[in-house]
């Protein structure tokens, strides 16, 4: 009986530690590990919707699933997960834009990057901030001309 | 002559004036500015997107994988030839050139002066050694700083082709490797593919 008790006892400790890491492991302004700022960014798809932005009038018929970040160093790095959930193959470009903590821009404007996505994959496209001054990024991205 | 038999003299010369403007205007050559950072599928031949991309990835790839780089001890590095083994007229200093910018914004590297820069930096030295400059303000000789580490590697293409369709695809391999113990610090290879449908 003892050790039941015990048993409960530490799940319990472990479950609370568990949901009390969750929001610990988050600094103040990030989301994900991604710098959000003052925005509310209470879930995944919150963080795709302010990182994202799509140009260009083609739009290809992919989802930003997933935003993720960390640091290697003291330069951001960044994975951001592209799904295609159609049978097609998706031929979009990307990029990134880097912005400082002031919101001005941090680097030269990068040139767009072609990616296929198969039908019903995904792909993570990975980067990392071209200098420390990057603190704040958007994926852009548009179909192939 | 009157004014009206003048200006009926003329009207020819300005019709064909008028055509001359027209055609040129309707048929000659349209230029327009574009984005130099448009993917550029004009052939399947190496082109400016492949230079940017490779050049890109390679750079991220130095600044997050070589642990001297990464670790924010700002070593000195030289860029040695990347051998161009493809079919095709690549300029792989383009590439390398390209990189080092980015690095060197990274305030991560810095470049010591390398092979195809040599001459022009001794000649620059001697220049300042003449009779002609305050020797006071002069550059000494003996003082340049030496690379701890170099850059090297290839490009290399494999090209496939039938009546129907033409397959290219390259791969960029770079390496850094310490000049003073000979060891491999970090290496890397991108790749590209092509494919054209005739």
């Amino acid at each position: 009986m003892k050790a039941v008790t015990l048993v409960i006892a530490l799940l319990a400790i472990a479950l609370a530690a568990g949901c009390g890491t969750k929001k610990g492991f988050e600094k103040p302004g990030f989301a994900f590990g991604c710098p959000v700022g003052e925005s509310k960014i209470s879930s995944m798809e919150d963080l795709v919707k302010a990182k994202v932005a799509k140009e260009g009038s083609k739009s290809p018929d992919v989802e930003i699933e997933e935003i993720r970040c960390t640091t290697t160093g003291d330069l951001m790095k960044i994975d951001v997960v592209v799904h295609n959930d159609e049978s097609d193959v998706e031929r979009l470009q990307y990029k990134f834009r880097w912005m400082d903590a002031e919101g001005m821009r941090a680097a030269d404007e990068e040139s767009w990057k072609p990616l296929l996505l198969y039908g019903n994959s995904r792909q993570t496209v990975t980067t990392i901030a071209p200098n420390a001054k990057a603190r704040d990024f958007k994926f852009i991205f548009m179909g192939q001309e | 002559m009157t004014s009206t038999s003048f200006a009926l003299f003329r009207l020819p010369s300005v019709l064909v004036l008028a055509t001359a403007l027209a055609l040129t205007a309707c048929g000659g050559p349209k230029t327009k500015y574009g984005d130099a950072g448009s993917v550029e599928t004009v052939t399947n031949q190496f082109g400016s997107t492949d230079l940017q991309m490779l050049a890109e990835q390679m750079s991220q790839s130095m600044l997050s994988e070589a642990p001297v780089i990464s670790s924010g001890n700002l070593p000195i590095v030289t860029v040695q030839e990347v051998k161009n083994k493809t079919s095709e007229y690549i300029d792989t200093r383009a590439i390398t050139n390209r990189m080092r910018a980015t690095l060197q914004k990274s305030r991560k590297v810095r470049f010591a002066t390398d092979q195809a820069e040599m001459q022009k930096q001794i000649d620059e030295i001697q220049r300042q050694q003449s009779e002609y400059y305050d020797q006071n303000k002069s550059t000494e000789v003996g003082k340049m700083v030496g690379a701890g580490f170099r850059v090297s590697g290839e490009i290399t293409s494999i090209v496939k082709e039938d009546k129907n369709i033409k397959d290219v695809y390259y791969q960029l391999f770079l390496s850094m490797t310490n000049i003073q113990t000979g060891i491999e610090e970090w290496s890397d290879t991108k790749e590209i593919r092509k494919t054209t449908e005739k």
